[in-house]
């Protein structure tokens, strides 16, 4: 765990050391709310029903919505971004060299990232509710396990994207394909029931949708987890299936790579 | 010179650090767009390694000598299990980079010579406890390590400034000492002074030799390109060569065998005749073909058997022959002389000729 630590660390000084682009970071973050604002209290009538049994306040449902979008976002581009960056300066090989295991590196290099990504959205939750958006603050303890949950559904995306990369120095089409269905159809603009019929079918296949509607019953409709009993066994069922479906990947690049002496080659 | 199995045996008495038995790698060679349509599941490989045979003793400094795509990157990055060989094992301190990774990489180092591999928005003291992390060391252990090894490489007063900061040779400490810290008994260094000047080269060397191998007591294996800095660092060499380790020997003898033969004279007109009468004689190998200088002054080459007395005994000779000599000068070799003389000497056999 404190190798896992010492990587984020790491991450975490570096990213600092750039003052004016953290200080730029947050404060775009925090305006970057208000035309949110404006937007979603003009459409605040037509939409109050769509968004009905998700909250009420179609404001905090957007600003719930681009929160997660923010953290999946990291959970997908992290790793590979990470490796592709650390092949080309030789920190991986570095790295590799050590006597860590791959999953602890991993799991470092891809936890600044995550961690940055939800302060990022906990300012933006923060900003919203100081504009008066409506949220549960006493269920925020609530909302913690469903995060966690669809972090572990979408980081496997994250390790296969990181596969492909030490394979191939390619990423691949996934976690573009990931973030588009995402955005498109996890929700985040508009509720998945008003999705037609059959495109309905592959946004039910989009672990963020279950997410996203788990977050907004606990943190918008203050009802406890039990109520979302479904939708928490669904990602679950995704991160343990994502989870095995990505080590193999993961396994059979580095073998592939260590047998074409690709592994620390730019 | 001697078979690789016979030189194991005369050195199993003493420890092993790295024993490489017939280590092999071949890669796919890359082909074109057209190549890959026309064909699609032809395959041609690439030797990079062909039946790689050594041992090296603990706390030798060996230098491994080869021009670029002789296979030296190759040979390290599977001793740093980074590249799994094809064929052959490589032991590393009793264990196999095949079988027991985790294990060699507990006993063995690559010092990454390339300066990004080091965070420059980060302070040495910040780099350095990141990678105690990574090495299992834990934060009172690591922070004493820091403290000892950024003095050992002269950087005590730097270690909280930021890497970008820093200059080549500050960045090439950084990386030794930062490979220190997983205290190795064997250091693989990759070509650690192609980017310093040559007056930081020379500092480095013998930070090398004395802090690193001397006072840290590692086995440290080198692998250059250049000659001067395998003589002038290692106690034995291996010679490197499409693959192949064509030579492996104790430094000085190597270079007798194929170094320290070859002189420049400076004479004042043509001195080919006096020089074919020393030839004749024995006392001159070669002589190339003399090359005018400015002022009147006359440039050869030429081989002196028998080192430095010999050629006193050469000079002497001439100025007998009432032949001017202004200067003789041993010849540094060039790693293309190198890898010539070393081929003539010991052709092109199956395993490593030994000096």
């Amino acid at each position: 765990m404190y190798k896992i630590a010492a990587l984020m660390r790491a991450g975490w000084l570096a990213a600092t050391s750039y003052r004016f682009g953290v200080v730029m970071s947050f404060a775009s973050l925090i305006v970057g709310v208000v035309p949110v604002y404006f937007v979603t209290q003009a459409l605040q009538g037509q939409m109050s029903t769509v968004i009905a049994g998700e909250g009420d306040q179609f404001f905090a449902f957007i600003v719930v919505g681009m929160s997660a979008l923010t953290i999946i976002s990291a959970t997908l581009y992290a790793l590979p971004t990470a490796l592709q960056t650390g092949t080309s300066t030789g920190t991986i090989e570095a790295m590799l060299a050590t006597p860590t295991g791959v999953p602890t590196l991993l799991a470092g290099l891809a936890g600044y990232d995550v961690m940055y990504a939800l302060l990022r959205a906990t300012v933006v939750l923060v900003a919203a509710a100081v504009m008066g958006a409506h949220l549960t603050w006493d269920r925020i303890g609530a909302v913690i396990p469903v995060l966690a949950l669809v972090i572990l559904a979408h980081i496997p995306f994250g390790v296969i994207a990181a596969a492909m990369v030490l394979a191939f120095r390619t990423p691949g089409p996934l976690p573009q394909l990931v973030f588009m269905l995402s955005t498109f159809l996890g929700g985040v603009y508009y509720p998945t029931h008003v999705i037609p019929g059959a495109v309905r079918s592959i946004a039910d296949a989009v672990p963020l949708s279950y997410g996203l509607r788990a977050i907004r019953v606990v943190l918008l409709e203050g009802k406890p987890l039990a109520a979302v009993s479904r939708e928490l066994l669904v990602l679950a069922a995704f991160a343990a299936g994502l989870a095995i479906v990505s080590a193999l990947a993961f396994q059979g690049a580095l073998r592939y790579a260590r047998k074409a002496g690709t592994l620390a080659q730019y | 010179m001697a078979p690789a199995a016979h030189v194991s045996e005369l050195t199993s008495e003493v420890s092993t650090a790295v024993s490489l038995r017939g280590l092999s790698k071949a890669f796919v060679k890359r082909r074109g767009w057209r190549d890959l349509a026309l064909r699609p599941f032809h395959r041609e490989l690439v030797p990079a390694l062909q039946s790689v045979s050594c041992e090296i003793r603990s706390g030798e400094f060996f230098g491994l000598l080869g021009p670029n795509g002789a296979g030296k990157t190759t040979l390290f990055k599977m001793l740093a299990t980074l590249v799994t060989p094809d064929d052959g094992t490589a032991i590393i301190c009793g264990h196999d980079v095949r079988r027991d990774p985790d294990r060699v990489r507990k006993v063995l180092a690559p010092v990454i010579a390339d300066e990004r591999s080091l965070n420059w928005r980060l302070t040495a003291r910040e780099n350095m406890r990141l990678y105690a992390a990574l090495n299992g060391l834990r934060r009172a252990e690591a922070a004493s390590r820091i403290d000892e090894l950024l003095a050992l490489v002269e950087l005590p007063e730097a270690a909280d400034r930021q890497v970008a900061g820093f200059s080549s040779g500050m960045k090439q400490r950084l990386l030794v000492a930062r490979t220190l810290l997983a205290n190795p008994q064997v250091l693989l260094l990759d070509e650690p002074t192609r980017s310093l000047d040559p007056l930081s080269a020379r500092a480095f060397r013998r930070f090398l030799r004395h802090d690193v191998a001397i006072r840290h007591g590692c086995t440290v294996l080198l692998a250059t390109h250049s000659a001067d800095e395998a003589f002038d660092l290692c106690d034995r060499v291996g010679v490197l060569h499409k693959g192949r380790l064509i030579a492996v020997g104790a430094t000085a003898e190597l270079a007798a065998t194929v170094a320290e033969e070859r002189y420049a004279l400076w004479t004042r007109g043509d001195a080919t005749a006096a020089l074919k009468a020393l030839a004749a004689s024995g006392a001159v190998g070669r002589i190339d073909p003399p090359v005018d200088e400015p002022n009147g002054w006359v440039r050869t080459e030429l081989e002196i058997p028998g080192g430095d007395d010999a050629a006193a005994d050469v000079v002497a000779a001439l100025n007998r022959a009432n032949v001017r000599v202004a200067r003789c000068e041993r010849l540094a070799l060039s790693l293309a002389d190198l890898l010539e003389r070393t081929l003539q000497h010991f052709g092109r056999p199956a395993g490593a000729g030994h000096v």
